[in-house]
């Protein structure tokens, strides 16, 4: 058994790939928001990726251990301490009973993936055990952990001394600027070339205002097309509105002339235009980015976005693991 | 219109848009779903999600078991073998759903949007003057005067946009810019010419115009009419609206409480969408409720 000390900032219990097969009925895909760092988590510690690991956001948790396990943390920079002494990252760690971990705040990037030798013991909720909170389902109790929480885990191998090399990691940029890829569509042709003009060559400041439902973006004003202007009156008044239809995961939602990025807990249906998407390879940079960082959009082509999610499977595979 | 030939375009790496339409049309909706039970049916590997909406229906796709041109044409083969749509029959519950119009939750709702965000006209208010009705009962009278056909579910869960059956009663309401950042539980909406009621407190944009005690989505399960799922209706699915008096709604309330409430639902119900558009046709949309 593991106690929370202290929860830190909405961390939650996920796994890959989340929910699936619920969102006709609205439940969203969930799992982890960074879905290569999370993975790289688990095969560290022995586990099948797939395995419920903690997504810690900006400011990570507070543990107790009660048991001996195994943990590792990737994903963003965190200077997290074990019984007050740094512990590295991508790496997988011997824990004994009595040790208390202090993830402590991201230095670099905004999201870490703590996993647990043998993974959390959550109970399966239509399939998964990924916390969706805004429905109260998933996770512990339906939310996210609470200081004096208790998290259990199943048994697990207990692998220690593994790590990640560099090159199968995420790359954090530098500096806070970001190249976003997107695919055009579902409703590219709602917007015209100087709407789309605009959007490619602008740089896109991420608002404070932005979580697992939504990133909201500030930036230029866009220009729409023929077709969001003059349509039927079911469509709604303002240019970005459209009859309701289904939302892409990743999909770039034009409310109004604020772009919201519709991410891993997002709605999924509404009456706004979609015109670009952020493919899933894509989503790690969405995760690792922080409020007042910058945006810059590229377009990629389908088949490029499909090669870029299987370049990230095939890094995501226990022959990666150095022992 | 009703597209000769399905439109598709990419959503990202994994999901597919296919249009059938670009109206709020109710053949073009029946259609949407028995378009998607029949690839419901076909189970065609790499299908991940369906999920239909007005006049659309979203794919989620696994690209390494389906490609994009492949999925494709299967789903445009299953859309041109899909034969007349006046052959169609489809079991369809009624729900009754009590509602409380212009009720102290919705109007509290209202009060808090005009003090924190914007001053706007009060809901009913707006409707009444938008639709060019007498008053507010003629609103009620309209709203509480037709059967819905739920025809997506989405945007949270459990909730269903739902659009009315009969001609003489539709209203159309502009949606709140910006939109309200909560909504009570149980409010019933109206945005464009969609109508709802919210399954939990939910931000919104929908017009508000009162308030059901009985729940449409129940994650716990606690009611007998959620022992099977957690949300009340489905696509396809009838609603319709009875308007009632306070006393009425807080023994409804208390019940609800208690986890004896029992929702009113007639399952025997088919619904033709021959004998529907013969109705139609009959109709003198002159008359107005």
């Amino acid at each position: 058994m593991i106690e929370v000390i202290k929860a830190g900032l909405e961390t939650s219990v996920q796994d890959f790939p989340g929910r699936w097969g619920h969102w006709e009925q609205g439940f969203p895909p969930s799992g982890p928001f960074d879905m290569w760092s999370f993975r790289m988590a688990n095969l560290l510690v022995g586990n099948s990726p797939d395995a419920a690991g903690l997504e810690c956001q900006f400011s990570g948790p507070h543990l107790r251990f009660n048991q001996e396990t195994t943990i590792a943390l990737t994903g963003g920079v965190f200077k997290a301490k074990l019984d007050g002494k740094d512990i590295p990252q991508w790496e997988s760690i011997k824990v004994n009973k009595g040790q208390e971990l202090i993830t402590g705040f991201a230095q670099k990037g905004a999201r870490g993936y703590l996993a647990f030798s043998g993974g959390i013991d959550a109970p399966l909720v239509l399939g998964s055990r990924s916390t969706f909170h805004l429905a109260g389902i998933g996770g512990i109790n339906g939310h996210a952990l609470i200081d004096g929480g208790v998290i259990e885990t199943f048994e697990g191998k207990q692998l220690h001394g593994a790590h990640v090399l560099e090159k199968y990691r995420p790359k954090l940029p530098a500096h806070k600027t970001w190249e976003i890829e997107v695919v055009r569509g579902p409703n590219d042709d709602w917007i015209d070339n100087i709407g789309h003009d605009i959007f490619f060559n602008s740089e896109w400041v991420l608002q404070t205002r932005s979580n697992r439902t939504g990133y909201r973006l500030t930036g230029p004003e866009l220009v729409f097309a023929k077709k969001a202007r003059e349509k039927g009156l079911e469509h709604g008044e303002h240019p970005s509105n459209i009859l309701d239809h289904g939302y892409p995961v990743g999909s770039v939602n034009l409310c109004g002339q604020t772009p919201i990025i519709l991410v891993s807990d997002g709605p999924s249906a509404g009456g706004f235009i979609n015109p670009w998407t952020v493919p899933s390879a894509t989503f790690w940079k969405l995760a690792q980015s922080k409020p007042n960082d910058i945006y810059k959009f590229k377009e990629v082509s389908l088949n490029t976005a499909q090669e870029m999610r299987r370049k990230i499977d095939q890094i995501c595979v226990e022959e990666n693991i150095s022992t | 219109m009703i597209y000769d030939e399905p439109k598709y375009t990419p959503g990202g790496d994994r999901y597919i848009e296919m249009e059938l339409g670009n109206e709020l049309n109710f053949d073009l909706n029946f259609l949407v779903h028995s378009l998607t039970k029949n690839i419901r049916d076909s189970k065609i590997n790499g299908i991940l999600e369906l999920l239909p909406n007005m006049a659309s229906i979203v794919m989620a796709y696994n690209p390494d078991q389906i490609s994009f041109d492949d999925l494709t044409k299967e789903t445009t083969n299953l859309y041109r073998s899909l034969g007349s749509l006046e052959s169609i029959e489809l079991i369809s519950p009624v729900f009754t759903i009590p509602v409380l119009y212009f009720d102290h939750r919705t109007k509290e709702c209202w009060e808090d949007y005009c003090k924190t965000i914007q001053p706007k006209t009060y809901d009913p208010d707006l409707m009444v003057e938008l639709n060019k009705l007498s008053d507010k009962s003629q609103l009620k009278r309209i709203h509480s005067g037709t059967e819905y056909w739920v025809a997506a579910l989405g945007f949270y869960p459990g909730l269903a946009s739902l659009i009315s059956l009969d001609p003489r009663c539709r209203l159309t309401a502009p949606k709140y810019n910006p939109p309200r950042t909560w909504t009570p539980k149980g409010t019933v909406g109206y945005g464009g010419s969609v109508t709802c009621v919210y399954p939990d407190q939910t931000p919104g944009g929908y017009q508000i115009i009162g308030h059901t005690p009985a729940p449409v989505c129940d994650l716990k399960q606690r009611l007998p009419a959620f022992r099977k799922d957690v949300a009340l209706l489905r696509p396809g699915d009838r609603v319709r609206f009875v308007p009632i008096e306070l006393n009425e709604y807080e023994y409804i309330e208390a019940h609800v409480a208690e986890g004896t409430y029992s929702h009113n639902i007639a399952r025997y119900s088919k619904f033709s969408i021959k004998q529907y558009h013969a109705w139609i046709k009959s109709l003198d949309e002159q008359v107005i409720f």
